[in-house]
């Protein structure tokens, strides 16, 4: 398999999630330079925002003065983001747990409802490619998403 | 705050004067919903007209306002843009929650 080449771009963030619109709407005008559809460019910065937002919540307990970067990698067929922090990681047993599709919901059963923790599955479910990787102090998800060439 | 209510025809609306319901407010949110129940309001209406993003959060202050009415009243979310009825669907949420065009329509259904 030979490598596609591409463009890729950095981004950097202070771990605030009033910062996050930052990173979405940079990521949003990287998507336009693409075939993605508009509903495919939203969910796109869906994924980001709850991956940044993981990020500055669980791996930095909402502690500001952190940093989060965001790589954005874009090659022919294929759209790859890369969401780093250097904080606590994330059990890597929550990403296997969201592999199946979004659950169904029972309209009858309010207990079930959920309030919070739906952000993996939703990446999952949207995203092609999802996977973890801690490389010694530095955490990072990373996603791809097919583009139509 | 970027939240605003009044009532009109026996309903609270809620109206929410930002594109972007996300994490940073989210709290902020259910707070804000969570106060309008606990002072009586049990037919609500959120007006999400000019709300262009979700995220889960939002979504979750939502459902957290729901679960609180605990069946009594109404809560019919109103003027959702695409991507946030895309959110909706995706999550199945669309079946918890009555999804009307408009707040005009959400106060003539019954």
């Amino acid at each position: 398999m030979t490598a596609e080449q591409g463009q890729t771009v950095r981004l950097e963030i202070d771990s605030e999630l009033a910062n996050t619109t930052l990173i979405a709407m940079a990521v949003r005008g990287l998507c336009a330079m693409t075939t993605l559809s508009p509903v495919e460019v939203n969910r796109v910065e869906l994924c980001v925002v709850e991956i940044v937002n993981n990020a500055i919540e669980h791996a930095y307990g909402y502690e500001k003065g952190h940093k989060v970067e965001v790589g954005v990698g874009l090659q022919k067929s294929t759209l790859h983001l890369t969401i780093s922090d250097w904080g606590k990681p994330m059990d890597e047993g929550k990403l296997g747990a969201g592999d199946s599709p979004v659950d169904p919901v029972d309209p009858d059963d309010p207990a079930a409802w959920l309030c919070s923790g739906r952000g993996l599955t939703i990446v999952q479910s949207l995203m092609d490619k999802v996977e973890y990787q801690i490389d010694g102090d530095k955490n990072s998800f990373i996603m791809s998403k097919q583009i139509r060439s | 705050m970027p939240f605003e209510s009044k009532s009109e025809a026996g309903y609270t609306i809620v109206s929410i004067d930002e594109t972007r319901l996300d994490a940073s407010i989210s709290e902020l949110f259910r707070v804000y919903l969570f106060d309008q129940i606990d002072n009586g309001s049990n037919n609500l209406v959120v007006d999400l007209s000019l709300v262009r993003f979700m995220d889960s959060s939002g979504l979750g202050a939502l459902v957290a306002a729901l679960k609180k009415m605990g069946g009594e009243g109404k809560l019919k979310l109103a003027g959702a843009q695409p991507a946030v009825l895309d959110l909706f669907n995706l999550t199945s949420m669309d079946k918890l929650f009555t999804i009307i065009p408009s707040v005009a329509e959400a106060i003539e259904e019954k």
